[in-house]
């Protein structure tokens, strides 16, 4: 499904010209490069993170793969089911993500970039393919190598990217160092996703002071989100840190239960999204994170608890299946929790269920199962007693996949 | 300082010679994969060691603190 994406403050703000590098270039410019140190200062001044879900600072990351024979890697297979932030980012704006991606690897001293994209939307593939050839006819001199990630919500996590790279199956595996210390062919590799380099793209054209001209004094720039919620198409707005929630959200859905964060994301009643802003540090205080900023509202009716049921149940069964816990952890989860939702089980087993899977696979996905779980048994105890004795205020649920 | 037993969950098959031999600081799920419940100690650091080289899959490191998981 094609999300409905509007024009943003900073990095959305051209997509009304079309995604060409000459339209890009009149809006914004000649990107500038700026050395590796100057991009590290930049980072720190307006404290730039990671936005494909753990929020990392964008600085460490820098200063830890500034060595030699680094090398970059632009992850736009968001590895979150419902987010579509990065390919409307990847269809609409490629130049400023690969602005981006240019700058950090002349400040590594690298003329290698690998972008992974997602297979099941080929466009975004052919739509890059053309930027490529823009940015080579211009005279960028930047090797880029495009990857096909596969299908399946563990394949985006950054360790499943590398192992891509490496020619071997697309799922996550253990590591014992970070990637910006050892990744690619065991060479420092600076691996984020594709909104993280579009604002890095964008702190080197404007600058921190530039840059901060969007945002609040504690959190500076945009961010995207990607809205999601029964019978629309999903949407992608672009929205500076700080903004009320109440203007992302219609009044009806800031009445509901919000599932923040995504998939992997957490619960959140409607009387905490009151004063709510689209910020790191408001999210962080109610217990939550924006991850990467996926905002699903529940629509009117609707029975949180039945709907984590079923977003449980396709989350088992993504699974890559080689890590024990989650292997048989998850679907017993899954049936533990159907059980509960459905038949008035016990809360017992989920919980203990949730504990089992936690800090236990390769990646962090049991973890962000266990998360959503674990946030509707603590945002929703009436609910769970309601269901106990086999009733519910809710109907029928859907997955987004 | 004490170490911290690490398990390579992609390459661990729940064969289970860990929590025999280390059992201050592995025990095992219902489904037999290791949970590592404490520290490794410096009483215990030779037998933790051994344990690593044990593993039929070799799936165990220990690593210095701080362990990132």
């Amino acid at each position: 499904m094609d999300p409905v994406v509007s024009p943003g403050p900073a990095l959305l703000a051209g997509i009304g010209d079309g995604p060409g590098l000459e339209a890009h270039r009149g809006r914004f410019g000649k990107s500038p490069w700026p050395s590796a140190e100057q991009l590290i200062k930049m980072c720190e001044a307006v404290d730039l993170r990671g936005r494909g879900g753990a929020g990392f600072p964008a600085a460490i990351k820098m200063a830890t793969a500034h060595r030699r024979k680094a090398v970059v890697v632009v992850n736009a297979s968001e590895g979150e089911p419902a987010s579509r932030k990065d390919a409307a980012l990847m269809a609409l704006a490629p130049h400023v993500v690969l602005d981006g991606a240019a700058a950090v690897a002349h400040a590594l001293k690298t003329r290698e970039v690998h972008i992974v994209v997602p297979s099941e939307l080929a466009s975004i593939g052919f739509g890059l393919e053309k930027a490529l050839d823009e940015r080579v006819d211009a005279g960028e001199r930047i090797k880029w190598q495009i990857h096909d990630a596969a299908p399946r919500f563990v394949a985006g996590e950054g360790s499943a990217v590398l192992e891509l790279l490496a020619g071997r199956d697309n799922l996550p595996v253990t590591t014992w160092q970070p990637g910006a210390v050892s990744g690619y062919k065991k060479r420092p590799t600076f691996l984020s996703n594709a909104e993280t380099f579009a604002h890095l793209g964008h702190l080197a054209r404007l600058g921190p002071n530039g840059y901060a001209a969007q945002g609040t004094a504690a959190e500076a720039g945009t961010t995207l989100l990607t809205l999601r919620g029964d019978g629309w198409d999903p949407i992608v707005v672009e929205v500076a840190y700080g903004t009320p929630l109440s203007d992302v959200l219609t009044a009806d859905e800031m009445d509901q239960p919000l599932l923040l964060g995504g998939y992997h994301g957490t619960w959140l009643k409607p009387e905490q999204l009151a004063a709510m802003a689209v910020s790191r540090i408001d999210i962080a205080a109610a217990g939550a994170t924006l991850g990467a900023g996926v905002v699903l509202p529940l629509a009117h009716g609707r029975c949180p608890l039945v709907r984590t049921e079923a977003l449980v149940d396709y989350l088992a069964g993504q699974s890559a299946r080689r890590c024990g816990p989650c292997m048989n952890g998850l679907p017993n989860l899954a049936e533990a929790l159907r059980d509960l939702v459905h038949r008035g089980g016990p809360v017992g087993p989920v919980e203990e269920l949730c504990g089992l899977v936690t800090q236990r696979g390769a990646c962090a996905h049991p973890d962000g199962t266990a998360r959503l779980v674990t946030s509707m048994l603590s945002r929703f105890p009436e609910e769970v007693d309601l269901h106990s004795l086999g009733e519910c205020r809710g109907g029928r649920d859907e997955v987004f996949a | 300082m004490s170490h911290t037993l690490r398990v390579d969950w992609p390459n661990c098959k729940a064969h289970g010679i860990c929590a025999q031999m280390l059992p201050e600081v592995v025990s095992l799920d219902q489904w037999g994969f290791p949970i590592v419940h404490g520290p490794v100690t410096h009483e215990v650091l030779e037998l933790a060691k051994s344990t690593v080289k044990a593993c039929p899959t070799l799936a165990l490191r220990l690593t210095q603190p701080p362990p990132r998981h």
